[in-house]
């Protein structure tokens, strides 16, 4: 997403702005992997750290065993540096079982899947549908394509590193952030701006742009394993998106801080329409509200209940502060139907 | 807004979180999605079934389609697919990024095939368009991303007016277009 279009309406909401009653703070943001077990929605998420992984023997051209561990471990690093996360991982040896195989173990390494012919990888998850319990975390590089781990990246190749970042944020129980932005010409669809590592869609080959947390990811994996003062220290705005006066489910909020460059996005998650976006750095933001049509709906929500789409994208026309500590205090936003 | 109200607030967002999706995908609209499909096919969900995979390594769903029509390639009257990923007894096994279908739902699908193996989604959950009931007809929605025209690229902004729920005889139309099957 271009940071400009919020940097538009900057100045003129910058007169506008709120200072909203602090009160105690909501701790959920972004899109977290959750199941129903029992008629409840659990977070998927691991209880114990640290998380201890495999990587299958067998490699592609220019990547072997050792050169997907060292790979791994860098991109495991990256999410074990957040500081205000506390999460942990651990390389438990190499294995000849297969990412995908449900044997307790956490593998990653590649796998030839011609049939998932546009998926450069995939994380997939086991879990205990009586208890919830995420029981083995699995990621594969589909070996259909050409990878690389040279450390500025290779032209014609997939960095290794740039998925693996994406997909470990998976494998810790995030889901994906729409905060990207797409063109379509003659040669086809492609990514031209991300401000998260999980958003779905890649860069073309030979990016490693993505090897890097943003904001969003910060925020998504301390939400998740706070630490220290993340907590104390962030702030959250949360409200309702409506039409009508009625709950939109699904639409796609973003907060911006003009002051950090920050963008972390949240959706509406129920039928009231109400969002809330934690981790952020206190002070005021922008925020924007927008429809998911132009996504592959199916990487972000189940088809039931169906995602809102109908609506202008808007800004809403106050500055909305996070409080150190607090929530904002409930906004409600209105779009207009298209 | 009181604590209590904050509280109660913050109990039904949490319950709402999201089940798993989640893949590394290149893009594709859906000029791709109807030249690089063996077979395109307008139906309903009838059954939905995860069983072992033929090694017996994996789970995998099959998704049996009553067809109503059939775009592109020769379907029969039934029509079957894989998704990767199921449930099976307790365990449930989610390939993030793989679509999850129920029976009833009306879909049209791009579907690729490989050897003897039931055919599968073209670009995994790219590869489904859902089908709902508007105004007294059918609408494809979210709408398709469409190719570009030329060589100037065009950015795809979300919120555009332009960018609306589709009636199923335009979209039917634009992919046999784009498949090269004429109007």
């Amino acid at each position: 997403m271009s940071r400009s279009r919020f940097g538009r309406l900057h100045a003129a909401a910058a007169a506008l702005l709120v200072i909203l009653v602090a009160v105690p703070r909501p701790a959920h943001a972004y899109l977290k992997f959750g199941v129903a077990v029992n008629g409840r929605q659990v977070t998927v998420k691991w209880n114990q750290t640290p998380i201890r992984y495999y990587v299958a023997e067998g490699g592609v051209p220019g990547v072997g065993p050792p050169q997907l561990a060292a790979t791994l471990a860098q991109a495991f690093s990256t999410w074990q540096a957040v500081p205000t996360a506390s999460v942990s991982f651990e390389f438990a040896g190499y294995t000849n079982a297969r990412p995908g195989e449900g044997d307790g173990r956490s593998t990653i390494g590649f796998l030839a899947e011609p049939d998932l012919d546009r998926v450069l990888a995939s994380t997939s998850l086991l879990i205990d549908d009586v208890t919830g319990e995420l029981l083995e975390a699995d990621i594969f590089f589909n070996s259909v394509f050409s990878w690389s781990v040279a450390p500025s990246g290779e032209a014609g190749r997939f960095d290794v590193e740039t998925i693996a970042v994406h997909e470990i944020g998976h494998l810790i129980g995030l889901g994906h952030s729409a905060i990207g932005e797409t063109e379509v010409s003659g040669s086809g669809r492609r990514v031209i701006a991300a401000e998260t590592v999980m958003f779905p869609l890649a860069f073309g080959s030979g990016s490693v742009t993505n090897r890097r947390l943003r904001a969003d990811d910060i925020a998504g994996v301390s939400d998740l394993y706070p630490d220290g003062a993340f907590e104390a220290d962030t702030g959250s705005i949360s409200g309702r998106v409506t039409r009508n006066g009625e709950g939109l489910f699904g639409a796609h909020v973003v907060a911006f801080n003009p002051a950090t460059g920050a963008l972390v996005g949240a959706f509406s998650l129920n039928a009231h329409g109400e969002f809330s976006i934690a981790g952020l750095t206190p002070g005021a933001h922008v925020l924007r509200i927008e429809p998911l049509d132009d996504a592959d709906v199916e990487s972000f929500f189940e088809p039931d209940p169906p995602v809102e789409f109908d609506f202008r994208a808007v800004f809403f026309n106050q500055l909305v502060v996070a409080p150190r500590g607090a929530d904002s205090g409930s906004v409600e936003v209105a779009v207009q139907p298209k | 807004m009181t604590r209590l109200s904050a509280l109660l607030r913050l109990a039904a967002v949490t319950c709402a979180i999201v089940p798993a999706h989640a893949t590394v995908l290149l893009p594709a609209e859906l000029g791709d999605l109807s030249r690089e499909a063996w077979a395109i096919a307008r139906g309903t969900v009838v059954a939905v079934e995860a069983r072992w995979t033929d090694d017996r390594r994996r789970v995998e769903t099959i998704v049996t389609l009553e067809a109503e029509s059939s775009l592109k390639g020769a379907l029969g009257a039934t029509v079957q697919f894989r998704v990767p990923g199921g449930r099976l007894g307790r365990y449930r096994n989610i390939v993030l990024g793989a679509p999850e279908f129920a029976v009833g739902q009306r879909v049209v699908v791009f579907l690729g095939a490989r050897g003897p193996r039931l055919p599968y989604l073209v670009g995994l959950g790219q590869g489904v368009f859902r089908l709902a009931p508007r105004d007294g007809g059918w609408m494809v929605t979210p709408p398709a991303v469409l190719p570009g025209a030329g060589t100037a690229p065009t950015r795809i902004v979300r919120g555009d007016p332009a960018r609306r729920a589709v009636p199923l005889e335009d979209f039917e139309r634009e992919v046999r277009m784009l498949a090269g099957l004429g109007p």
